[in-house]
Formats: structure tokens, sequence, C-alpha cells
């Protein structure tokens, strides 16, 4: 949540107003609804003791709530500090109760503080009040969300449930308090372990079924059927079966299966089954060794997708169709929703009780900011629609490119022809774009990752400007160990694509002409530019990622602009072991932005621009400091007489305001470059929303940008202005993305690194978009 | 009323007085009580169960295991506005949507006193009160009966108290719990209990929980229980006709998911139906095929190798009902094959009422004699094809 963070304060020039004005004004609907408090009202922060101290919670809570006064008063207590919104008539209260084992306890209450409402305890209070209605409303909570289990969507074939809910908060918005509900459904697996292991066995026999069935469940997260809770497998112990006894907490002996029949009334069907083991963490840091659990796979349920799962595109397909929500059906979501909060009957009675008023959703006023002008090498083209102008810069030249001469084109012996007719289409593309492609070297090999691995490492020389890869399959394994080679080892651009891909006959330009813009930027060419009014920028994007192998390494990626017309890059990559997600080689990495800048430009940018993405909830307060200093220190170091000017912006994909245009009867998303900087965004930031991606089917989520440091001083019109356009400057999407190209390519070139390479990528290809 | 977490805490706090041998029970006492009751459950099977002082519902939530209760019910006067842990411990779960249970169930807790009448506790399977008569005094354990075995009057009542007889060989000489209006000898409970039961036509045994120590053995259990089962119990069934009057108030109630409602039916069946095609599906793509009339049909059984069947009875059954088989890239699976596998069977008990459900959830062939699904699925295609 980032409560108490106060960056506003800080810069001058958004201090009084940090609205843009240029665009036009649209009308939109939110998913906040106003939480009205009387004028005045206060939260009440009373500490409670005890005399003689009282252990337990519930006997604690139990002894307070039984005194008459507090049974129909508002309140929050958690055993020691109590909330209310009326106050006491004094500052110290003595009350008394009796235990039902006859002894007398003293309690005290003191008032500690008064709170007004946009404080933020006050407004965690409020968060839990709405936690409490939520579970009224026959809602379940999983992490921070709440879900509705009655109403489930099923999808049988994949063994998936889905439950719909809604993902909640309360929070102080620039004037008033609102309530955000937006509309989150929970993947549940409706398989259990014991099945997931049947299946593998019918699939792989029994032969390596052990070995299978390790590499598919360790350090997955299984949930219990009968208790509720979550677990995760460290080991499967083959030689313990159910009918094997084991010690009860009380020192008796009894078997697993006799211990689920008197325990749960369950009966194990499976006799043979071997058993879970899970590492139980110890509540208390010390080195005591950890207690070790031992789980029935009958009775644990997969949670989460497998990464198997993850990849099979038509499991994937079903969800995002079954989860998909037009603005409309979200819309009617959220009136359901505040439908039901208020015609419940403990919800109302928790709200009237503290004073709430639980409001309308609420309007405000965006802006529409001017399309943009895409500049090809001789052509301005003016696109019909931002979302997507492939169409639009057919036949026109791009920016620059260098013409590819010695490469190599390695496929296997089966798909000769069709590298050949794809060949014979990347010539012609190439050429009606200004990219000249010359004949390559065409190596068959057999059909093994292996076999490309030994292709490459017998005819890749550092002369080669390029190698394609044709991959007869998308198993992992082919493109990890090309990239891993291509990338660190023998640093030389590589393309890979599937032999499926190319077999679309009827797709082949367009395909074709996607390569071909791939190729031209690994080489280090320049697409296409938009018009960019400041003339010394440099604009950096940052984004950090877990590796998928290591999950204690991250990899931090670092992707800043080399030329004033930010057509060109400089890529930097690091895997450093920490367990936040926050960057530490910053100053190294800005440096060496800059020192690349000054040799192309003999001189240093006068502004700097910096997107921050993968930044978690609550990371806020490192950021600013920790890493807005490293970046600082390495500016101020560049040169001693006047510095580049600093801006850092967070950006955060994952918000939970959505905004709808109404158009008679009915909802719709946003246009492309709505802007929003009032009402839904905070008093004490300096902040955005901005829409710069189209969702054909779905609701549109808007980008927040939050702009924590700013030397620039630039006026919030052009911040925004900027911002959006560099959305247009994804070289791999002819078309508006949802956030800046430079986060974009960080992001890009994390998860080569974190999914495939897991190493360093050579510093030689930092300048060219060796990644996309 | 009921005071279980109290009681079960004055057996720990033996172990601060060292004056007397320390008598620990294993396991605690109040489990022991719990478990009896549990035993009692497994063996009667009651569809109707109430616990009158609940206390902080650990007795209910043992119970909502129990497959065969359908009515859960607490009463208790301390119920306050429901905790965390009652609405997290007694609402269904994950686990519970996940695989519904077979009978519905639906828990309530109500506050109010066992002396007290309410209409909605007549007519149950099994009452329980764990540790409550105690806490009456005369006038209310006056009352008591009337309520419980003459109103409520439940086929079983189970009533638990402490063993008077077993005080002295704890370090305290008072009562266990300053609360107790009393505690009883064996003779005293049993008197009474006879007493009631033959005013109100019950038949009474005597058992309890919490051994005696060697050498002790005359004084008794520790807790005395006596479980009462009223006689000639089907004549009355059909004749009560209570009027509705409502005392208590209900301050917590849930329903869990069950088989009898029709989408948590078909939700686990298509997942049994799509199992076992899945595993002939796979068993039948590397197994040797021939076609037949346009169809390509396996040459074997075609029976899965592992899971899902556990006996040979089954497995025979299976073996002798008609084959799946291929057409085009559609795997078809006729439902007198789905039907004889056990996990199937033991949801629908026919064909025709396997076609009803499985047309409006799966796909069927076109005279709905056999389930149709793809042949490859994105593991086949990707994994089996090396």
């Amino acid at each position: 949540m980032d409560l108490g963070i106060c960056t506003r304060e800080k810069l001058a020039h958004v201090r009084d107003c940090k609205r843009g004005s240029s665009g036009v004004p649209v009308k939109l609907v939110t998913n906040l609804f106003s939480l009205d408090l009387p004028q005045n009202w206060q939260l009440y922060q009373y500490h409670v003791a005890y005399v003689p101290e009282l252990e337990s919670r519930r006997l604690r809570i139990a002894l307070l709530y039984s005194h008459a006064e507090f049974s129909n008063k508002a309140k929050a207590f958690d055993g020691t500090i109590l909330f209310l919104s009326q106050k006491l008539e004094d500052k110290v209260t003595e009350l008394s109760s009796e235990t039902s084992k006859g002894e007398t306890v003293k309690m005290t209450i003191t008032l500690i503080m008064e709170l007004p409402a946009s404080s933020p305890i006050c407004i965690q209070v409020l968060n839990i009040i709405f936690k409490k209605i939520f579970k009224k409303l026959a809602m379940y909570q999983i992490g921070r969300n709440f879900y509705k289990p009655s109403e489930p969507v099923e999808i049988p074939q994949h063994k998936l449930s889905l439950w719909p809910g809604f993902a909640i908060s309360v929070s102080q918005f620039e004037s008033r308090l609102q309530f955000t509900a937006d509309v989150s459904y929970k993947v549940l697996r409706n398989e259990t372990v014991l099945e997931f292991m049947t299946g593998i066995c019918q699939q792989t026999g029994m032969s390596c079924f052990a070995q299978m069935c390790e590499k598919q469940l360790l350090g997955l997260i299984v949930l219990t059927r009968y208790n509720n809770k979550t677990y995760r497998i460290d080991d499967i112990d083959w030689s313990v079966k159910p009918t094997h006894t084991f010690q009860k907490q009380d020192g008796t002996e009894i078997t697993y299966v006799d211990y689920y029949k008197q325990q749960y009334d369950i009966t194990l069907s499976d006799l043979n089954q071997p058993v879970l083991v899970s590492l139980l963490k110890s509540k208390r840091n010390d080195n005591t060794e950890a207690r070790m659990a031992h789980l029935i796979p009958e009775l644990c349920f997969i949670t989460g997708l497998t990464r198997q799962a993850t990849t099979d595109f038509q499991l994937m397909k079903v969800v995002a169709e079954k989860t998909r929500l037009s603005p409309l059906g979200r819309q009617q979501c959220l009136a359901r929703l505040a439908d039901d909060i208020q015609r419940n009957k403990y919800a109302r009675f928790e709200l009237e009780t503290w004073g709430l008023h639980f409001g309308c959703q609420m309007s405000l006023t965006g802006r529409v900011l001017p399309s943009e002008k895409i500049l090809m090498q001789d052509h301005v083209c003016q696109p019909v629609s931002a979302a997507e102008w492939s169409k639009d810069m057919r036949n026109c030249k791009i920016l620059s490119a260098r013409p590819l001469n010695k490469w190599l084109i390695i496929c296997s012996n089966r798909d000769k022809n069709v590298a050949e007719d794809f060949l014979h289409c990347l010539r012609r593309v190439g050429s009606s774009m200004g990219f000249n492609v010359d004949y390559p070297k065409n190596i068959k090999v057999q059909e093994n990752p292996a076999a490309f691995l030994s292709a490459l490492q017998k005819h890749v020389d550092p002369d080669v400007q390029l190698v394609m890869c044709i991959l007869p399959s998308n198993q992992k394994s082919y493109y990890d160990s090309i990239k891993k080679y291509l990338n660190s080892f023998c640093p030389v651009p590589s393309q890979c694509a599937l032999t499926r891909t190319l077999n679309k006959k009827q797709m082949m330009m367009s395909i074709a002409t996607r390569i071909a813009m791939q190729m031209a930027c690994k080489l280090g060419g320049e697409l296409w530019a938009v018009e960019i009014p400041l003339k010394s920028l440099m604009v950096v994007g940052i984004d950090v990622c877990k590796d998928e192998f290591s999950k204690d390494m991250v990899v931090v990626g670092f992707v800043a602009s080399i030329n004033p017309r930010i057509t060109r890059w400089f890529s930097r990559c690091i895997l450093q072991r920490t367990t936040t997600d926050v960057a530490d080689c910053l100053k190294v990495f800005m440096t060496g932005a800059l020192n690349k800048w000054y040799k192309h430009n003999h001189g240093l940018p006068a502004r700097i621009v910096v997107y921050r993405d993968g930044v978690g909830d609550g990371q806020l307060k490192t950021l600013i400091e920790y890493e807005v200093p490293q970046l600082l220190s390495s500016v101020t170091e560049a040169s001693s007489n006047t510095s580049p000017k600093l801006s850092v912006i967070v950006v955060r994909k994952k918000c939970t305001p959505r905004f709808f245009t109404e158009t008679d009867r009915s909802v719709q998303n946003p246009p492309l470059g709505t802007v929003v900087d009032s009402e839904a965004t905070r008093p004490e930031w300096y902040d955005f929303y901005l829409i710069s991606r189209a969702a054909c089917r779905g609701t549109v989520s808007p980008t927040h940008y939050n702009v924590i440091y700013d030397d620039n001083g630039l006026k919030p019109d052009h911040m925004q202005r900027l911002t959006f356009k560099l959305c247009h400057l994804y070289y791999n999407w002819p078309g508006l993305i949802s956030i800046p190209a430079p986060c974009q390519y960080a992001h890009k070139l994390t998860f080569l690194v974190a999914q495939s390479i897991h190493k360093e990528p050579s510093l030689e290809l930092s300048n060219s978009l060796f990644y996309l | 009323m009921g005071e279980n977490k109290e009681c079960n805490s004055m057996v720990d706090n033996c172990e601060e007085v060292p004056t007397k041998e320390v008598i620990e029970f294993r396991p605690p006492l109040y489990k022991q009580r719990y478990f009896f009751v549990k035993n009692l459950v497994q063996q009667h099977k009651p569809k109707k169960v109430a616990d009158l002082g609940f206390g902080d519902a650990t007795l209910i939530w043992m119970l909502k295991y129990h497959h065969c209760i359908e009515h859960l019910v607490g009463v208790d006067t301390y119920a306050g506005s429901t905790s965390q842990w009652e609405i997290s411990n007694l609402s269904p779960s994950v686990g519970d949507y996940l695989v519904p249970r077979d009978l519905d169930l639906t828990i309530t807790l109500y506050r109010g006193s066992a002396v007290q009448k309410d209409s909605r506790l007549v007519g149950f399977d099994l009452m329980t009160c764990i540790e409550l008569i105690e806490h009456l005094d005369s006038e209310d354990l006056a009352k008591f009966p009337e309520v419980v075995f003459g109103y409520y009057s439940p086929r079983i009542i189970i009533i638990s108290t402490p063993n008077s007889e077993f005080n002295p060989l704890f370090p305290a000489s008072t009562f266990r719990h300053l609360d107790h209006k009393f505690e009883w000898n064996r003779m005293q409970f049993q008197t009474w209990a006879s007493d009631v039961a033959n005013l109100y036509n019950y038949s009474v045994e005597f058992t309890g929980v919490g051994s005696p120590p060697a050498g002790a053995e005359h004084v008794g259990y520790c807790t005395q229980i006596g479980v009462f089962q009223k006689n000639e119990a089907k004549a009355t069934e059909s004749c009560i006709s209570t009027p509705e009057e409502h005392v208590y108030e209900t301050v917590f109630t849930t329903a869990y998911p069950s088989l009898q409602e029709k989408k948590n039916l078909l939700l686990v069946l298509s997942a049994e139906v799509l199992r076992a095609s899945n595993s002939m599906r796979l068993r039948f793509i590397v197994d040797p095929k021939k076609k037949v009339n346009g169809r390509l049909v396996p040459e074997d059984s075609c029976v899965p190798r592992y899971g899902l069947i556990v006996t040979d009875a089954q497995r025979a059954q299976i073996e002798s009902s008609p084959k799946p088989y291929c057409v085009g890239k559609k795997f078809y699976v006729p439902l007198e094959r789905l039907i004889t596998f056990p996990k199937v069977n033991r949801l629908v008990d026919s064909v025709e009422r396997l076609r009803s459900l499985l047309s409006e959830a799966l796909k069927l062939n076109r005279d709905q004699s056999a389930l149709q699904v793809d042949l490859h699925d994105h593991y086949s295609r990707t994994m089996l094809s090396y």
C-alpha cells in the first residue's frame, strides 16, 4: 500500500497542481466508490491493559466485549489496541470483569491517539472493517482477495475451477476516501496429488515414474483437503505407506489410515501411495531442526498452474476466455457488489455504527492525448489506429538498417524446404523495407537440441553477423541451449523461429515482415521514431524479475537510449543474489550508459528520465532511499559543471482503478491515450494513469505512473505526453504498448535471462536489441 | 454453560502444584470425552446432532467431518458474536468445495440456554451435554430434564459430568472448576440419571473416560458419562407437531456444498468420467489398433494399467464392457464402459442417468451412447511424439 510516503511535497513545481492540460476531455466512470464520513470524524485509538495479565487473546477480547458499553459500539480490537469511532468519556477508563473461573480481571483503557480519517492507521482500520464485511457476504478470503465459491466457473476438461471475486481496498484518493473493487479470478486445481501421480504413471509408465514424480512435484504448493492448510512438497518418501504408523502429539502410535478415519471420517482408497514430506517452518527464529509433516497424496490438492499447464496453449486460452470480462460485464459485477453491500443487514449495521456512508460509483474527467505520428525514413505516417500500424507502414522504409551479408540458417533435415520458402519471402520483404538480406549459409542437422548446438559450435565465428535457427518443436531445451550459447559464450545475435510458424503459408508475408524487423534490430538497426521535442533527452527503463531456477537470484535489466531520437539502445543485465527486488548495480549501469551517450553525441544528455518497473507493494520506500541515490550519484559524478537533470518514475501495470466511458446504456473502454490525473490519484504523490494499450475483447487496465523524483521540472502535461510517446517505440510490436518502450525492453531482456540463459549476456551485444 | 476449555486446562494446571502426584491423561481428558462422542456417532450414524453448551466449538468442529451428519447445531449461553476461529473452522473451506460431501450439512450456532425451549431443537438424533449439568444451579437443573428429555426428546442423549470420587487424587481438594455448582459421585449421578430416564421413557447406560491410576481403581472414571436411549423411538416420531417457538438467537450459520446439488454432482461426475476416459485414451494411443467399419478399435481390452481400479472383479467388469474407439481425431468411450468404473458407478446408478447428466456438461456422440473427447491433447502432442 505504500502508505505515508509523501514524495510530492518535495517537488515544488507540482505542489499546487499536478494536472496536465492538452487533449480532449472525456467523461469516465471508475470502479471507485466514495466512502463518506461525517465532518470532523475521528478514530480513537486506545490501549487496553489487563491485571492480571492474560495470555489468551480470545479471553481478552471476550472480557472487553462482555461490557455493555461496548456491545453496540463500532469497534476493532486485536486484544491490545482498541479502535473506537466514539470517544469514551474519560481519557482513562477502568473496568473489571470476572472470568468463568471466578477470577477478577481489571482492564485499563487508555486513550493514545485521535486520528483523522486520512491517517494511514485509520485507512488500515477501514480495510479491516471491509474485510469483516466481505466475510459476511459469504465471500472467501484467499490472500488479500475475496472470492465467491458459490458461483464457480468450471473447466472440467482441464480440471480447473475458477472462483470469481474481487480485489478490494480502501485508500485515500485525491480529495476523499474511496473503496476500490476490481474483479479477480482465483484459479483452483481440481486434482489431487494422487490423481496427478496416476496421470504421470499412465503417461510415462513405471520405468521412470518415481523420477518424473519428483521432477514435477517437488517445490509445488499443495492444499490439504481436511484442514485447509498449504504445504510445500520438499520430498516424497516412497518407503512410507498409509498403513504405517506414526506418533501423535500425545505420544500414541496410529496408522495413517486409522488417523484420517478417526479424525476426519475419510477412508483412504489407495493403500500403496507414498507420503509427501514437507519441512515445516519453525515459528520461532531459532536453529531448532525443522519439523517434518507427512502428507497423503490422495488428500492434497495441487495449487496454481504447473509449468506444464502454463505451456498448454489450449488450457491458457480457455482460462483467458472464461476470465475475460468486457467493460460492461465488469460494470455489472461492480453494480451487483455495491448492491450486495447495501442490502446486507450486517454490512449496513457495521457501516452505520462506524458512521461510514457507502456512496455511489465515482465518475471523473480524463483527457485523451493527441495521437502521435510515426516517422519512417522518407515518410511520416498517421496511423489509422494507434493500436497497430503495420498496415500503415507497409512499403515504407525503416529508419536505418545494416545489410545482412554473412549469416547462417540452421534447420533440421526435414525442414529444408520450409527454410528455402522462408528465405525467399524474407529477402522480398527485407528489400521493400530497406533491409538488404544476402543469401545465408544453410546448415542442415538432425532433429535434436544437441545437433543444433554442435552445429553452432562448428560454424559460428566472430565474423558471422547473425544466426537463424528453425526449431522443429517448442521444447524449451532447443531455445535455451541456443540462446545460452549465442548470448554469453559466443556473442552473436540469433533469431529463432518454429517450423510450425513458418509453415503457415497464408500468413507468410506478415510473419516474414515481423522476423525481418526483429533481425534488423538485432543488427543495430532503427525501425521508426516519434517526434521528441526535448533535444537532449536520455530515457531509461529498469525491470527486475526472479530467476526461474534459483529463486534467491534476481535479474536486473537496464536499457537506456543513446541518441536524441530515442531509436538506439544500450542494454545491460545482471544476476544478483538478494531476497528483495531492488536493483543494486544501477550506478554502474547508469555510468556505462552516460559514457555510451558521450561517445555517440560528444556531450552528456541534458535530461534523464528513468522508468522503473517491477516494483512490488510496499517497496516504494526502499526505492527512494536506495535506488534514487545510486542513480543521482552516477549522474552528478558524470560531469564537473552542469550534470544532467534526473527524473525517476515508478511504473505499475497492476493497479486497481479501472476506467470506462459511458455510451448510451452501455460502457466501453476509454480511447487510447486517455490520461487521468485527478480524483483517482493520490494527494501525496505526483502521479497519473495512462491508457496506452488496446484490449479488443476484455477491459483495459490503465498503467499507473508515480514520479518519485524530478529535477527536470517538466510540466505535468509534458511528462504525460513524453510517457505516451515512449509507449510507441517498442520495435517488437508495430503499435502502442501498455508501458514505455525502455521498460518493455528491460522486461524482455530480464525475461530471457531469467527463463533461458541464467547468465549475464555478453557486453559485446549491449549495443543492439539482441533479445527481441 | 459448558466451558470445555477451562476444564481442559485444569488438568494442565495440576502440574504447577507438586504437593501430590500429578495425574496426566493421555490423550488429554477433554479429547477423550470428544472421542467418546465421535465413536458413538460412528456407531449410530445420527443425521441431526446438537451440542448443548458448545463452549469454544471444538466438539462441533470435530463432528463436522462425519459424513452421516446433515444438521449440526450448537447452543451456548455465552455464544458471543462469532469469533474468527469459528468462522474459519466451521465454514466450508476450499477442500469442501473441491470435494463436495455426499450429503448436505448445515452448521448453526445459537445463543441460548439448555433450560429454555426452542422448537428448532426438536427431533434430533443425538444431543450431547458435555460437562454441562454441573454448571446449572438447582433451579435450572430441575428444569433441565423437562426441556431436554421431555420437549427436545432426541433419540440419544449423552451427559458427562465430573466424578467427585476421583477428586481426592487431585492436589486441590475443592471443585474442579470455580463455576461448578456441584460435583456428584457415581451414586448421585446414576440415581439422578435413572430417575430422569424412567420419567421420560429412556434407558440409560453408564460409563466414563479418564481411567484412574493403578491402585485407585475403586474411584472409577474421572469423567462419568450417561448414555440415554429413547425407548420405542420409532413410534413417537410421526406424532410430533410442536408449535414453532424461536427463543434462541442465531449467531452463526453455514451450509456446505454437497452432491445433493446437481451442479456439484455434475462437476464431480465430469471429473471422474474425464479421468477414466483419459486413462483409456493414453492406453489407446500406444496400443495396437485395427480398423473396423470406419472405426479404429483397440485389439486389446484397453483397460487402464494404473490407478482407478482396485480389485480384479472391477477389472473384469470393465473388460467385459464395450471398448472405446476412434473416428478421425475424436476418441469415443461408450457410456456402458464408463459406468463400470468404480468412482463413476458410485455417483450414478444407471446408464440413462449418466447420459442425461453428461449431456449437460460434456460432449456425447450423436446417438448419445458414448463420450466424445479429442484423441490428442497438449501432452500427447508434445511428449508422446518423441
